[in-house]
Order: C-alpha cells, then structure tokens, then sequence
C-alpha cells in the first residue's frame, strides 16, 4: 500500500491538467463565437477564469484550424498586423454537440454527487 | 491605444528598447523551434502577444515600460527554449521542455561529429587500408556510419527519455535574463553573388578551352612527361562525355549569372551536374576493373615502349590517377549529398504564398 498524500500535490496539479484541457477546447472554440485574435482571446479566457499561456494557446489554435473547426486570417488592425480566428461552420456543429456532451456529464455527475451524499 | 507622453522622444526610445528586447528574446525562441513552415507564422503570432502585452501594460501604467519591466513580460512568459518547446509539436518520448535540447545535441552529435569523423577520418583510413579494393571500403564505411548514427541516435534518446522519467522539473527552472540575450543578426536575404558567378563562368571558359586544346597538346596535362607518354584507351573513351560535360558546366554557369533572380536554379542545376559528373565516373571505374590493360589512362610512346624505366614510371602515373578519379567520385558524391540538403533547405524555408502577412520587424 502506498501512502496516499505521496506526491499529492503534483497528482492532483495533474489531474486538474487534464479536467482543464477539454474544458479549454471548449472555452476557446465558444470564445471564437466572434472573432478575435490570440491576445484578446487570452485576455477574454483570463477574465472569465481561465488563464492559458501562449505556448499552449497558439498550438491549439493551429490544431483547431487544422481539424477546420476555425478560420484564421492575418489583418492589419491599429497599424498592426494580427491573425483573427473565428469558428468555422464545422466548429459551430461541433461545439453545439460538445456543448451537449457537456451538459449530460454535468448533469450525471451531479446526480452521481447527490447519490453519494445521501 | 497610444500614451500620452510629455517627452515624445522617450517614448520612442522606450518603443525601440521595446522592439529590440522582443527581437532578441523572438529570436531566441526562434532558434530552438523547429524549422518549418509554422515557425515563421507562430513566432509572428507570439511577438504580436507581447507586444499585445506591453501596450496593455503601457496603457495601464499610464508611461511607456522600461527594459526591466518587459524583461518581466518576458520572463513570465518562460525561457526561449520552454516557450519554443510549447509552441512546437507535441511529443511522447520526450517532453516538451527537453525535445530542443534533444533535438540540439542530435544533431551536434549526428551530424557535426559522426558524420563528419567518418567521412575525413574512418573512410579515408579504411579506403587506405583495403590493399586497392576501395568501393569495398567505402561500402564498409557507410555500413558503419549507419550503424553509428543508428546507436549514437538510440543512446541519445534513452537519455533523454530517462532524464525525463526522472526530472520532471528539469527546464522549468532554468535560469535566464531577457536583458542578457544576444543582439539580433541582421538576417541576410540568400543572395545570388555576380562576382562569384562570374568567376565561375571565367574559369568553366578556360576549363573548356583547356580540355579542347589538350589532344592536340598534351603537355597541358602531361607536362614534359608528354615526351614519353601519351593518352590510354580509357581517355580516348571517355573524352567526349568530359566535354560535354563541361559545356553543362559553362551554360549552367551562364545561366546563374544572366539570371540571378532564380534563387532555385544554382541549386537544382549544381545537383544534376554532380548526379552527371557521379555517373560518369561510375562508368569510367567499371570500365577501369574491366580494361584489359593495366594501363588505362597513359601508355608510353612508341620510340620508349621497352624501356624497363618508363614502364615504372607510367606504372605510377597510372595509379595517381586512379587514385584521383576514386578521390574525385568521394568528393563529388560528399558535394551531392550537401547540395541535395541545401535544395531541400531552400525548399522548406523558401516564402509561403501570401497569406495576409508573415512579418517579424516589430514597429
């Protein structure tokens, strides 16, 4: 048996990684509902509770792009040239369904917590 | 979003320390992400966030940050190699704080070593060594650097995969000082040099006129061994694809020169006049091992064929040259083996289709 406190701290920094990695997919392709470019869409995340660095943002945007869930498209806004990334057509179906999914895990595990406080 | 700023002139001077740092520390990320064709668009992205970062901060602030406060930026955002290693793809084995310097000692190890002791050191040793029988040791040496690379390659990853099992904070704790970051070099655009094509033209000229000239005087390349010796059968035989050959050299030079805007061309056409220059030779040391004289490349003259001293003597001559036409099949193939990754080099880095922008000077 091990002792279960051991490496408390980084299991559950670990498990919490993976609780936000979906949820960050989620946020982001909801936050791309209009458009906006990686910095705003940082600070728009951060604002709401979920702060995400850049080195893991913008590897997710190319990925979502890549599975054509986003657009993206370099701008020149305030003299500045900026990539703007919007939800695709296929990422508005796939975020709708997600949301579903969403909302049925939501639901199960309340119902899961209200079982086992009773 | 501009700030209001009573001393204009700080202001700039603040906008290009500003610019400077962020070039530096983009630079930085730059050399340890790797090469591709998304490294140029993410690292525009990036510096676009910063800056991003620092206007809101400016704004914020109400007065343009000095150096100290966008190192601070900088340095929340992590060291070069982390950030490079996040913004790079993902990876298994071994993780994304470590793969660049993975990646970095590959290559050092691989390329800049292995390589390079087997092609001057082992190989020549063993071409040496082989008691004439030289393609047999030169198939032997690329045996071997295959197996090298192979092992060293291996050893390398377990490494790494190992001190990644072990070390899970290695690299987030590396210490780093965005104000000690090196300048950024001027990165010059690959130019055509017309000096250098010239002078390539010039002496594919000469190298015609000489090789044309030297049936009718052969001291041009015998010098006064012209009195006793004169050309094998094998140079009769292969004479003419030379000089075709050489004509390739001189109209490919020409074209560099008249169009140095075909940043491909010296590339490509460098790379089939070796693949040429490779097969020709390949025919010439067949016909080598089957000619029925011992004295492919230079007979003796008539008036000497008896004489027990010249036949020493053509003896050697025969040999220099045999050694010199394996010497120059090595060379060229090393030649091609550069150029093909030069090609390749410039095919990966060459400029996407316009796609809005992809600029990394910072205003």
């Amino acid at each position: 048996m091990t002792n279960g406190t051991q490496g408390g701290p980084e299991i559950l920094e670990n498990l919490k990684l993976e609780l936000r990695r979906g949820c960050l997919i989620v946020a982001v392709l909801a936050q791309l509902r209009t458009e906006q470019y990686g910095y705003t869409l940082r600070k728009a995340l951060a604002e709401d509770g979920l702060a995400i660095d850049e080195g893991t943002l913008y590897p997710l945007l190319r990925r979502l792009e890549t599975q054509g869930l986003l657009v993206s498209q370099w701008r020149e806004e305030d003299k500045r040239n900026k990539r703007f990334y919007l939800l695709s057509p296929a990422g508005e179906i796939i975020l709708k369904q997600l949301l579903e999914e969403w909302e049925n895990i939501n639901s199960s595990l309340n119902k899961i917590l209200q079982e086992a406080t009773r | 979003m501009k700030i209001p700023s009573p001393d204009s002139s700080a202001q700039d001077s603040s906008t290009r320390n500003s610019t400077d740092l962020i070039n530096r520390y983009l630079q930085a990320v730059r050399f340890w992400l790797p090469k591709s064709h998304r490294q140029e668009d993410l690292i525009a992205e990036l510096g676009e966030d910063l800056r991003s970062q620092i206007e809101d901060n400016e704004t914020e602030l109400g007065h343009p940050l000095d150096n100290a406060e966008i190192a601070a930026i900088l340095k929340r955002c992590g060291s070069p190699m982390m950030v490079a290693g996040r913004l790079g793809p993902q990876r298994h084995l071994i993780g994304p704080a470590l793969f660049p310097i993975y990646e970095f000692v590959l290559k050092m190890v691989l390329l800049w070593i292995l390589v390079p002791v087997f092609v001057f050191i082992v190989g020549p040793a063993n071409v040496a060594n082989s008691g004439g029988n030289w393609p047999l040791a030169i198939l032997s040496t690329f045996g071997d650097l295959w197996s090298g690379l192979f092992i060293a390659a291996g050893i390398i990853t377990l490494v790494f995969a190992i001190i990644e099992r072990t070390n899970t904070q290695l690299g987030t704790e590396i210490k780093w000082d965005p104000l000690k970051l090196p300048p950024v070099r001027k990165e010059e655009q690959r130019k055509p040099s017309l000096l250098k094509a010239a002078c390539e033209f010039g002496f594919n000229i000469f190298g015609l006129i000489w090789l044309l000239l030297v049936p009718y005087y052969p001291f041009l390349i015998l010098g006064p061994a012209a009195a006793f010796l004169k050309a094998g059968p094998l140079v009769h035989m292969f004479y003419l694809p030379f000089v075709l050959l050489s004509v390739v050299a001189l109209v490919r030079s020409g074209i560099t020169l008249t169009r140095p805007h075909w940043a491909w061309f010296p590339l490509v056409s460098q790379l089939l006049q070796s693949v040429l220059m490779l097969t020709l030779l390949h025919y010439m040391i067949q016909a080598i091992t089957k000619a029925p004289s011992g004295f492919p490349f230079v007979v003796l003259e008539d008036a000497v064929r008896n004489s027990p001293k010249y036949f020493k003597l053509v003896a050697i001559v025969n040999v220099s040259l045999l050694i010199s036409v394996a010497s120059t099949w090595l060379g060229v193939g090393i030649a091609a083996v550069i150029q093909i990754w030069a090609l390749l080099r410039y095919l990966r880095n060459r400029p996407l289709p316009p796609r809005g922008m992809v600029s990394l000077i910072l205003r």
